[in-house]
């Protein structure tokens, strides 16, 4: 896994920086504003970034979709182009009025742990994927970075 | 069904007796009693009447979220905890708050909050995951200090649990002991710990997969970059090479370094400062742990806070000019004063604190006592502010000659901390037993006279450069030590601030100062300053902060954010972001009095309040004297709590609320109550 993270080409994505530069409160504001902009709800499910604080030491960890240049979410999803798509920019989005919940592009995900969120639900027609589109269609760019308190999330420069 | 905002909509109630649950709906309670401890005030009076103790069955633990809480708005991670408390003394109902992750938690798994009644069979923690309750046994778990029990739960259940546990202090009923979630954060101030222990309850683990829906989002995102004007900069880890209360840091050999980091699930700030890679007191592996406020004292304490003067930036008396939230004070992002104050020369009088002399700078041994807090759950300020300065006073003073711990008391030695608090937290021996009673307890065993009252001579004011008296036990009133009040520790604030002070913790059950951090404008300082306890301006400060007080504890916000005197209807805003219920600032400080009102109530039922107790309960630490030499006396006292009650409404002679104003804020059947048991004061 590590190997075949470590040769992938990836595209623009939201790094954290490291602590020397600015250490991550924990606050979580990332993971509220990403849920509230995108669903207006604030909830683990409905997150695409993820703070992973340390029980013990308190050092957190932010985990973001890197926005793979060969995209195997986008390649998984079996209505690719309705439900998972693929903007000029080479963002892979998700048009969730289409997305069947199969969870595919979850399984498809490279990493660990995986940077697609997924709604469970004993509904099935509520079970939908999450995936950071970098706020694609926000002027502003992605808001976890706007209302990062202390600055440690940026834009990769790859891509 | 009516979409509902900001609330989630449930109340369990958990028996720990017969492990059953029933569920009650929040909207029985809200928006009248707003959430949080309003909601918990509520439930309390009519659930728990007169008589229960703190460790019987019939005690209740109320723990409430706040329509803000999980939305997004800052401050709202906080929630509060209520009880009878072991720790009060007497034993009274009380409350205490907590930051973290677990109120969050608690709303995505469904729930505004739970009443825990009764008292488990066996050793039991509550697992609660998306509306199911589970009781499942602790055996395991009991015994573990409160970071294995943190990681254990997670071992079980999976890193995305979050817990509030109790370590070894709350399973031995250890009247001080405190509730603790996974980055440190307790109620400490009510002896919940160890009311969990006589539940034989040792956690609260949930997991939650729903959504809390806030009203208004774009109001929540200007909350976010308004409240407390966060500084949206980097904030690298620093090397720091001294330690301490600043102006009088010490040096630290090889430094250390610091990170901030937020208190509670969706907070804009970063007030607690993350010390890394600290000595542990269980084991070779370093460790991290915070450090708010009192816990600065275990690393040195021999001289008091400076005095900042009367106001300027963080002070008590602000200007609009110059004022911010304590969390930028804990967080060192301070802006210099801005000099188009007018004030900005005669609100700052820099000067040193009192000599005190309890114990000699050592970082290691200061990491070695928090984390000893940390991990059997203790409350620090008993620890840090009570008992060990009282065994540091006293032993200068010959008290402690017949007394045989085991042990030499020498608080300067990391190893007689580590029996110390060995010896309270698992009762062992004669002493252990007893202070692990508390220490107001404690100490009037051994009789209060000579082990209370006994003058220290070590304490030496650079105000006045002069010795004064303080007494070797830091007790202010109900069971509780000094805490902003003009003597002992943080006591450099002059008089017109602590009789301020102490008149918040004359009405309270427990340390006010946690919640209630007393703050007036400038301008009412220079009309009230020369004679304090005869301006009614005094008594109308104390009850803004007490209203406001209740709204951290409801809404929920935070005692370092709230309140901002120059923008009085944050509150407001937060409740209709959170809800989209419409509220004026008018309306919701309503609320507070009501809340304000029912606890009370609580207490003049339950406890057998009255003027004459709370009077007496706090005049005697105030006949010390402050830095400057000052004290109050009886007639200045009781003038200044007439102005309080008058303006409470309350009746000056007994201290209880009168019908009109029961109804007033809508409590007509409290007020009937209490008239039926004769604890309504007769109208004339």
């Amino acid at each position: 896994m590590v190997e075949k993270q470590a040769s992938r080409i990836l595209g623009r994505h939201v790094v954290q920086s490291p602590p020397e530069v600015s250490f991550c409160a924990g606050c979580r504001a990332c993971e509220i504003v990403c849920s509230l902009l995108h669903d207006g709800v604030v909830g683990p499910y409905y997150k695409r970034i993820f703070v992973d604080k340390g029980t013990r030491s308190m050092v957190s960890t932010v985990y973001s979709c890197q926005h793979c240049a060969d995209h195997p979410c986008y390649l998984a999803c079996p209505r690719k182009d309705q439900a998972m798509c693929l903007d000029e920019n080479g963002i892979v989005y998700i048009q969730e009025e289409y997305c069947n919940g199969c969870k595919r592009c979850v399984k498809a995900c490279v990493f660990d742990p995986p940077r697609i969120n997924y709604v469970q639900s004993k509904d099935k027609s509520k079970r939908k994927a999450k995936k950071c589109d970098l706020c694609r269609n926000r002027p502003e760019g992605p808001a976890c970075i706007e209302f990062c308190q202390v600055s440690c999330l940026s834009l990769s420069d790859q891509g | 069904m009516t979409q509902l905002y900001g609330y989630v909509g449930k109340i369990a109630r958990i028996n720990l007796t017969d492990q059953t649950v029933s569920i009650i709906p929040t909207t029985k309670y809200v928006p009248k009693y707003i959430g949080g401890r309003s909601i918990a005030n509520r439930i309390f009076w009519e659930e728990v009447g007169p008589g229960v103790k703190a460790f019987d069955p019939e005690n209740k633990i109320i723990y409430m979220t706040g329509p803000t809480t999980g939305t997004g708005i800052p401050t709202g991670g906080r929630t509060v905890f209520t009880c009878i408390s072991p720790n009060s003394y007497p034993e009274q109902y009380a409350w205490s708050g907590i930051g973290g992750d677990f109120g969050a938690e608690v709303k995505f798994a469904g729930f505004d909050g739970f009443i825990i009644e009764g008292k488990a069979a066996e050793p039991t923690y509550l697992f609660i995951e998306d509306g199911e309750i589970k009781f499942l046994s602790a055996r395991n778990l009991w015994g573990k200090l409160v970071h294995a029990t943190q990681s254990k739960l997670e071992e079980i259940h999976g890193k995305d649990v979050k817990s509030v546990v109790i370590g070894p202090a709350g399973e031995n009923l250890v009247r001080n002991a405190s509730v603790t979630t996974s980055n440190d954060n307790v109620a400490a101030k009510a002896g919940l710990g160890a009311v969990f222990g006589s539940k034989n309850l040792k956690a609260i683990t949930v997991r939650g997969t729903g959504v809390v829906v806030p009203a208004n989002i774009p109001k929540v995102l200007e909350l976010r970059k308004k409240m407390s004007d966060p500084s949206m900069a980097p904030r690298p880890v620093v090397h720091e090479t001294h330690h301490g209360i600043p102006g009088i840091e010490k040096p630290v050999p090889g430094g250390w370094k610091r990170a901030q980091v937020a208190c509670s699930y969706g907070c804009n700030q970063h007030c607690m400062c993350l010390m890394l890679d600290m000595k542990s007191a269980f084991g070779e592996e370093r460790v991290n742990h915070v450090e708010k406020c009192v816990s600065i004292v275990a690393f040195g304490f021999e001289e008091d806070v400076p005095y900042g003067g009367p106001g300027g930036p963080g002070g008590i008396f602000q200007t609009e000019q110059n004022h911010y939230p304590a969390c930028k004070l804990l967080s060192r992002e301070v802006d210099p004063p801005d000099p188009s104050d007018p004030y900005l020369e005669l609100e700052i009088t820099p000067g040193p604190g009192d000599i005190l002399n309890f114990w000699k700078h050592d970082f290691d041994k200061g990491s070695v006592i928090n984390d000893l807090c940390n991990e059997y759950g203790l409350d620090k300020w008993d620890v840090l502010i009570w008992l060990l300065p009282w065994l540091a006073m006293g032993k200068k003073e010959g008290v402690f000659d017949d007394i045989d711990f085991g042990m030499e008391i020498d608080v300067e030695s990391e190893e007689f901390v580590k029996y110390l608090l060995d010896m309270i937290v698992y009762r062992k021996g004669y002493y252990g037993n007893l202070l692990a009673e508390g220490m107001a307890r404690a100490i009037r065993t051994l009789g209060k006279e000579k082990f209370g009252d006994t003058i220290y001579h070590g304490r030496y004011s650079r105000q006045i450069n002069k010795r004064l008296d303080l007494p070797i036990s830091l007790e202010s009133a109900w069971g509780h030590c000094v805490h902003w009040q003009g003597r002992g520790f943080e006591a450099s604030i002059a008089k017109p601030a602590w009789v301020a002070t102490n008149l918040h913790q004359m009405t309270s059950t427990r340390d006010t100062q946690t919640v209630q951090h007393h703050h007036d404008t400038f301008e009412h300082y220079l009309e009230l300053k020369d004679d304090p306890c005869r301006s009614p301006l005094t008594a109308q400060a104390v009850i803004m902060g007490e209203n406001k007080a209740e709204l951290k504890d409801s809404l929920t916000s935070c005692d370092w954010q709230s309140p901002n005197l120059f923008w009085t209807d944050m509150e407001a805003q937060m409740f209709e972001a959170a809800t989209g219920i419409p509220m004026t600032e008018e309306e919701l400080n309503n609320a507070a009095e009501r809340s304000r009102l029912l606890f009370r109530a609580i207490i003049i039922r339950n406890h057998g309040r009255t003027r004459e107790m709370e009077v007496n309960a706090i005049f005697a630490i105030m006949q010390y004297p402050d830095p400057w030499g000052e004290t109050v006396t009886w007639e200045e006292w009781n003038d200044l709590v007439d102005l309080y009650y008058e303006q409470r409404g309350w009746d000056k002679k007994t201290g209880w609320p009168t019908r009109e104003t029961y109804e007033k804020y809508g409590l007509k059947d409290v007020a009937d109550e209490l008239e039926a048991i004769g604890k309504l004061p007769s109208s004339k």
